[in-house]
């Protein structure tokens, strides 16, 4: 096979860190070269160097052939490379249809914008995704998983010969990441190179041709995936033995309530749902991305106004119209769009972990005692392995995993007793899951009561204790986890039972 | 920073990691403007680099140094306000009708007038917060109504006659020493430092410390950077804004107490469009008009490099059109010279 793109000692550096370390990368035509590694390995960053997003300190890049180094991204969409980032990239005020040809729009008469025709392909681009978006929906009122194949449609529509894939089933339903299997391997039939990154090491089974490894910026290894078991590949993303997915159990549910939900509903997008929390409980919430999970947990958590219901915390009833009583009546909420609702991106890591809890290192008259702020953030930063040069960088310029862990530092530091986690492990790499999970054991060790809402069902069944299914806005079934299976679950989620 | 990238996940000490810091190179960069302009206009104009032009100066730059400190945390959490000019002559209209018509003391007639302007403020945070409207569009209504008011209740003509101890802020100083003439005539030696710089000086180092130092303030940043993340973290972002904009219209209120009393007169129709210049200082300082990134310090260098322009191209003679343009086409430059670090980065 040919080679199509080559990246020969490629070097990067960023203030104190140094993103990329003489990396090595072959794609060949045809393939689906898959790129593994941990959160700040440095795969965002090659990618935005083949983009033309960033510039390489050193090394080269070789096109077909030729030694290239874009400047803009617009020269490397020319050149046939395309990318789907990490982050989405779609404009929220225009339509499905004006996203995916935005910057190539189909004009008549020499000038205007030939709408029509627009919409026709970005229907049939559509179809070979099997999406079922209107071209004419604005991208703001769809939903985020709608909106990662937008994303795909868009890269699609350039008929570039390399795709690049960073992260593209973060957001997706099981159903989409099949669909998009599909359309990546009639790409790949087509002759066109693939590069696909992801932390779901599962789901590359399917697709994945070979496998490159980086670990903090270094080139570790290029092999075919049938060479590879999955034991070897997590060993060389973190350099070490792991074996175990999930931490050993050492949690035990206990019979006192720490929360209870009764009828809290939100309008419009969930019914009527009541349940229990146990101290010392994981309780995993299960559904179909679209069955209303996010929307009952932002209820509970007073980000979003309920249609009624109560919520007791210790037996209590608690009146929470606001996150600031959930707070304070001890829930935490952690979102699954940590961009959009955690962080505060252009703060540092400081800044975030002690956004909601300034109150325990400040002084009564509101004197911020920056000694102990620091403080506390060293400790997070290193009980949660934060890859970051200092407590001071900003947190924008952290990689996708890292910041998550600062939203989950930000909790943590709350103490609250009832959390909330909705898809905690998104986009973080084997490592920094296990670490996520073990803290979670840990908190529940410790009393607290965890709802997890996940779309990872392996993760549902190796950390829950019940398990919550919720379709289409209803609690659809909540089950012990002896018993419990990836049928079960699935056929409650579908609505099926 | 040395330039030999640090391996991964090396450590670095904090403070090399805040020199990194583009607030710090912007405030830097502004610094170092507002230091060449210095020079530059000492070795032209001799009469430039003396103490009573410096303390002119300094006179000078009050009043836009006071607006832009309240606009800065107006700014900062991301909204601007339009309503600075007009709340500057309202509240000095205040301050002035107290005293003629009320016959109250005269700072007390300050305090309220100050107040009057904290009280706008609280109008345009209850039109930002609960009304939801744009920031832009509450405070140009606001900009409005406050200088129709302060016109309306002075029939457009300004309020002469005020006591002498009306000009205390504006023209008092502290420190003034007096020495005979050769003539044996008593003169002035050194002219003191105006009230009104104090007053400044003292509020800057005040809102400095509240901006970086504590929860308010950290609340304010983050209200700029990502208000709904603000919200879910558990603060009451409402009142985050409420203070930034009552803030500023205290701000903008002392700014026209000192203004009028300079004069020892009340102008309903001063500080037409005094809004920009403390938009303009806040914005040469390094504030991001996104809302998230700034500081008090960045908007006094900015207040500064203002009033030296002014005063230095003054002192030429330079006609008062001609220091527009100057004065925007520096605005122009500080904030893309500002952007292109950005990129380059
Ligand atoms: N613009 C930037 N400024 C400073 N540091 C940066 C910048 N972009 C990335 N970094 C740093 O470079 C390193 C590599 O980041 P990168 O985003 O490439 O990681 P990644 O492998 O994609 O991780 P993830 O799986 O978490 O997305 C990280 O340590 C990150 O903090
Ligand atoms: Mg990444």
């Amino acid at each position: 096979m040919t080679t199509l793109l080559s990246v020969e000692g490629v070097s990067k550096a960023f203030p104190g860190v140094k993103a990329l370390d003489n990396v090595y990368l072959e794609l060949r035509k045809g393939e689906v070269h898959v790129l593994l590694g941990e959160n700040g390995a440095g795969k965002s960053t090659l990618m935005k160097i083949l983009s033309g997003v960033y510039q390489a300190d050193s090394g080269a890049i070789v096109y077909k052939g030729k030694p290239v180094q874009f400047k803009t991204a617009t020269e490397a969409l020319r050149a046939g490379i395309g990318i789907i980032y990490q982050e989405l990239n779609l404009v929220p005020h225009l339509t499905v249809a004006q996203n995916i040809f935005i910057g190539k729009e189909p004009v008549k008469m020499g000038f205007t914008i030939d709408a029509a025709r627009m919409n026709r392909d970005a229907v049939e681009i559509l179809k070979r995704l099997n999406a079922d978006i209107k071209p004419t929906a604005l991208v703001k009122n769809i939903a985020v998983s709608k909106q990662q194949m937008v994303e795909v449609a868009k890269a699609l529509s350039y008929n570039s010969d390399v795709l690049i894939m960073d992260e593209p089933t973060s957001a997706l339903t099981e159903a989409e990441i099949e669909e998009l299997f599909k359309v990546i391997k009639s790409l790949r039939a087509q002759g066109v190179g693939i590069i696909y990154i992801s932390h779901r090491l599962e789901e590359i089974r399917e697709i994945a041709d070979r496998v490159t490894i980086f670990r903090d910026g270094q080139y570790v290894s290029t092999d075919d995936y049938g060479d590879l078991t999955l034991d070897e590949i997590v060993k060389r993303m973190v350099g070490r033995e792991m074996a175990h997915k999930f931490p050993p159990k050492k949690h035990i549910p206990t019979d006192e309530v720490i929360l209870e939900v009764r009828d809290v509903q939100r309008r419009g997008e969930t019914e009527k749902a009541s349940f229990t929390l146990h101290a010392g409980e994981i309780l995993g919430v299960a559904g179909l991305m679209g069955a209303g999970r996010t929307e009952l947990a932002r209820a509970i958590f007073g980000a979003d106004p309920k249609a009624g219901g109560e919520i007791f915390v210790n037996g209590a009833r608690v009146t929470v119209d606001s996150p600031l009583d959930a707070i304070q009546a001890g829930i935490g909420y952690l979102s699954e769009d940590r961009k959009a609702y955690g962080l505060a991106l252009n703060m540092r890591i400081t800044d975030n972990i002690t956004m909601a809890y300034l109150d325990e290192v400040s002084t009564r008259s509101g004197r911020i005692l920056k000694h102990l702020e620091k403080g506390v953030s060293r400790r997070f930063v290193k009980s949660l392995d934060i890859k970051t040069p200092s407590i001071s960088q900003v947190v924008k310029n952290l990689s996708g995993g890292n910041q998550q862990k600062v939203v989950i530092a930000k909790w943590l530091f709350r103490n609250a007793r009832v959390l909330i986690f909705d898809e905690p492990t998104r986009g973080v790499d084997v490592g920094a899951k296990y670490a996520i999970y073990e803290l979670m054991d840990g908190l529940a060790a410790s009393g607290a009561g965890i709802i997890m809402i996940s779309s990872e069902l392996p993760e549902i069944l190796g950390m829950s204790d019940r398990i919550m299914v919720m379709s289409q806005g209803r609690v659809a079934a909540i089950m012990n986890i002896e018993g419990a299976t990836q049928e079960k679950i699935l056929h409650h989620a579908a609505g099926l039972l | 920073m040395a330039n030999e990238p640090l391996p991964a996940g090396t450590a670095m000490d904090d403070e090399s990691a805040r020199l990194l810091n583009a607030d710090l190179l912007q405030k830097f960069a502004a610094l170092a403007g507002l230091v060449a302009l210095l020079v530059v206009f000492s070795l032209i104009a001799r009469n430039f680099f003396t103490v009573d032009n410096l303390i002119n100066i300094c006179r000078q730059t009050t009043t836009i140094a006071l607006a832009g400190i309240g606009v800065t945390f107006v700014i900062i959490t991301g909204g601007i306000d339009l309503s600075i000019g007009s709340v500057l002559a309202m509240s000095g209209v205040v301050a002035g009708m107290l005293v003629k018509d009320w016959e109250w003391n005269v700072y007390v007639a300050f305090f309220a007038g100050a107040l009057s302007g904290v009280f706008v403020g609280f109008l345009n945070g209850a039109m930002v917060n609960f009304l939801r409207l744009p920031p832009f569009i509450a405070t140009l209504g606001m900009m409005m109504i406050a200088r129709g008011l302060a016109l309306l209740v002075t029939n457009a003509r300004s309020i002469p006659g005020l006591p002498e101890s009306f000009g205390d802020i504006g023209n008092g100083a502290l420190g003034t020493t007096y020495r005979l003439n050769a003539r044996g005539v008593e003169v002035i030696g050194f002219p003191g430092i105006p009230h009104a710089v104090i007053l400044m000086a003292v509020l800057a180092v005040v809102f400095y410390y509240i901006l970086s130092s504590t929860k308010l303030g950290r609340y304010i940043y983050a209200v700029g950077s990502n208000e709904e993340a603000t919200r879910l973290s558990g603060i009451n972002v409402v009142k985050v804004k409420f203070f930034a904009y009552m803030i500023c219209g205290g701000f903008a209120a002392l700014s026209g107490i000192v203004t009028m009393s300079r004069l020892v007169t009340v102008q309903p129709t001063a500080g037409v469009a005094f809004e920009m210049d403390a938009i303009a200082s806040t914005v040469i300082g390094g504030t991001s008009l996104m809302g998230g990134v700034g500081g008090i310090s960045g908007t006094i260098i900015g207040a500064f490099i203002i009033g030296v322009l002014r005063n230095g191209l003054n002192m030429f003679g330079v006609q008062g059109f001609v220091q527009q343009i100057i004065i925007g086409a520096v605005i122009i430059l500080a904030v893309s010279v500002d952007q292109f670090r950005n990129r380059k980065k």
